[in-house]
């Protein structure tokens, strides 16, 4: 008789979570784990809750954490070595997470001029700008200058802002009036494919 | 008697409700950044001002005016399509930045919450004052909107204190403070104080949410309900609703309604939208795992009048395919072909928990089964490519005239990003700049 472990039982019930989109009753949970007891049910769920994977609500339903069944399942491993994929899985980053660090203040922008293209930024190219970042010497930054809004490198020199566009067509600007920042890019990002 | 005092203490709790300065149009001018300051209306698809912004209340332009008279107050109007989208977007950050400076936070609605700050002074290290301020100035410079705060000891004076100075206000009524401001206030103002409530204290001569409060206990007890002691005793500055974190995972009813511009009598083009009602309505059933037993019908007319029909059913589905012969021939019953509607919707009823499903000895078994298998074949479907991806032939006619905003598609319904689709839009607000 094979052993149940702590990750099967997860994974067993993370698969039933992302294929019916609710937790499984204990009752359920019987079959699921092919346990005949729901007291051992109970004994895999209370683990299950000291190490974070799930909670329950007011009411005494199961939830899933999020740090649990998001994220991607590895299929079954029947080797007699413990499988490394299991552990490695439980570092991965999603592309939004890793493009957007701060999801609150991020808006998406679809460039349409060619003032940053000797930064690679190209018209048509999305990119990701955060609103509330302070722009450090060097950023990318979206600005409206002259009611006028445009992509620029952002440099100061002492307390003279300039603003440099990557392509020599565009001359830099020193602003007269007021700079207006609209925030910072933090990610440019280029589809080539469907 | 402004300075009777009902709280020694001044803060047994710090409550905190937020909401939104004209929300809708005030997301539209963060992602619009010409439309700032400009007379700004949203509800284009609905033919009624859904939203207005403050430069266009100046001009006298409220909510729920018509299209046409908004448009004659203010000839330079902007009136935009609603774009609930990006307004969905706005309102969960929102609740993230609340969700920064306190864990318990109550989703009130689209643009309103309440939060409990009590006790948060010392690791935030602030006053309860300068928390706000926090929370206030990350929302305008990360989303670019204004909110309005009120902070108070309860839920309900926390509403009167948000409601006090607005837009951009933050108003702070601590426990001695509670009676100046219940002072001049109109007891219909009280949140949950509605028109009834209102004209019965109005015959026992109380005006003012003040009066309200000074009542004694037993004549509060012997003359309202319960509801009605509880807002008696929030105003007095003790905390009976607590702020309610928990998201909602089951419903009583689910009602889905859709209004257009502008209003039609094509007995398709209102089939099809019922349909979709009825579809979204299902959708949303089956994702919480939930039948309805009973289902109510409506339809509105041009002039606001309701025509509706109930419908009880014999067996619960939350199956469009099973409800449409039932549906199409109600609705039959309560369509006039010389009436023109500008509103369809469908309210599912009695919902409850349908796992397992029992079938009875008089049902077409096989055929539900089949129905059931083909709804999760079909949901399937729609995670994968979008909702309503499949959907009955009935409500096809939306997709061909374009979901029934007859009107403007919304701004980001025309900027299509490469790799989206029409069902399908990546979750960050697009920012409408020419760069």
């Amino acid at each position: 008789m094979k052993r149940r472990t702590l990750p099967e039982v997860e994974r067993k019930i993370g698969a039933f979570f992302s294929e019916h989109r609710r937790m499984p009753t204990y009752g359920e949970m019987l079959s699921l784990l092919g346990v005949r007891s729901k007291s051992v049910v109970d004994f895999w769920v209370k683990k299950l809750i000291s190490r974070g994977l799930l909670e329950k609500d007011a009411k005494g339903f199961l939830r899933p954490l999020k740090k649990s069944f998001s994220l991607p399942l590895v299929g079954e491993v029947n080797a007699g070595f413990p499988s490394p994929a299991e552990e490695e899985l439980r570092d991965i980053l999603s592309l939004d997470e890793y493009l957007i660090s701060h999801p609150e203040s991020s808006f998406l922008l679809k460039v349409s001029g060619d003032s940053m293209v000797g930064e690679g930024i190209k018209p048509g190219d999305l990119v990701i700008v955060d609103r509330a970042r302070q722009p450090k010497n060097g950023d990318v930054v979206v600005v409206e200058v002259d009611g006028q809004w445009t992509m620029k490198y952002f440099r100061k020199r002492g307390s003279e802002i300039i603003l440099e566009a990557a392509n020599p067509n565009y001359p830099p600007v020193k602003p007269r009036q007021e700079v207006k920042l609209g925030g910072v890019v933090t990610a440019v990002i280029r589809k080539y494919h469907l | 008697m402004g300075d009777l005092i009902f709280s020694i203490h001044s803060w047994p709790r710090a409550i905190l409700h937020i909401d939104g300065d004209a929300f809708f149009t005030s997301c539209e001018e963060a992602i619009h950044p010409e439309l700032r300051g400009k007379p700004l209306v949203t509800g284009g698809e609905r033919g009624i001002v859904a939203c207005a912004s403050y430069a266009a209340k100046e001009r006298g332009v409220e909510r729920g005016v018509p299209l046409g008279e908004a448009k004659r107050r203010c000839p330079d109007l902007i009136v935009l399509p609603s774009d609930y989208e990006t307004y969905s977007l706005f309102s969960r950050r929102l609740f993230n930045i609340l969700r920064r400076f306190t864990p318990q936070v109550e989703e009130y609605s689209i643009d309103e919450a309440f939060a409990d700050l009590t006790g948060l002074q010392r690791p935030l290290k602030a006053s309860y004052e300068g928390i706000c301020r926090q929370i206030k100035q990350t929302i305008y410079e990360e989303l670019g909107i204004t909110v309005s705060m009120g902070l108070s000891l309860t839920k309900v004076l926390a509403k009167v204190a948000s409601k006090h100075k607005k837009p951009d206000g933050m108003t702070i009524i601590p426990g001695r403070a509670i009676s100046a401001y219940l002072k001049n206030l109109p007891i219909e103002k009280v949140w949950g104080i509605g028109p009834a409530t209102t004209a019965y204290l109005h015959k026992m001569g109380i005006f003012t949410a003040l009066d309200f409060a000074r009542l004694p206990e037993e004549v509060v007890k012997k003359r309202l309900t319960k509801p009605g002691v509880e807002i008696w005793r929030e105003l007095r500055g003790e905390s009976v609703n607590p702020v309610i974190t928990e998201e909602k995972s089951t419903y009583a009813s689910i009602s889905k309604t859709k209004t257009f511009a502008p209003p039609t009598s094509s007995s398709d083009y209102l089939l099809a939208q019922l349909f979709r009602n009825l579809e979204s309505a299902c959708l949303k059933a089956r994702d919480y795992h939930l039948s309805p037993r009973g289902l109510f019908l409506f339809l509105k007319t041009e002039n606001f009048h309701l025509a509706g029909c109930e419908l009880k059913l014999n067996r619960p589905s939350s199956y469009p395919l099973e409800l449409s012969p039932l549906v199409r021939e109600s609705f039959f019953k309560l369509y006039r072909p010389d009436t023109l509607y500008r509103a369809t919707g469908v309210v599912l009823m009695d919902l409850f928990s349908c796992f397992p499903l029992q079938y009875s000895l008089f049902d077409e078994v096989t055929k539900a089964e089949k129905i059931r298998l083909l709804y999760e074949a079909a949901d399937k479907i729609n995670r994968r490519f979008g909702k309503h991806t499949l959907h009955l032939g009935v409500s096809h006619l939306l997709e061909v005239c374009g979901k029934g905003k007859r009107g403007e598609p919304t701004c980001r319904e025309k900027t299509l990003l490469f790799g989206e689709n029409r069902r399908q839009h990546l979750g960050l607000p697009l920012w409408h700049i020419e760069v």
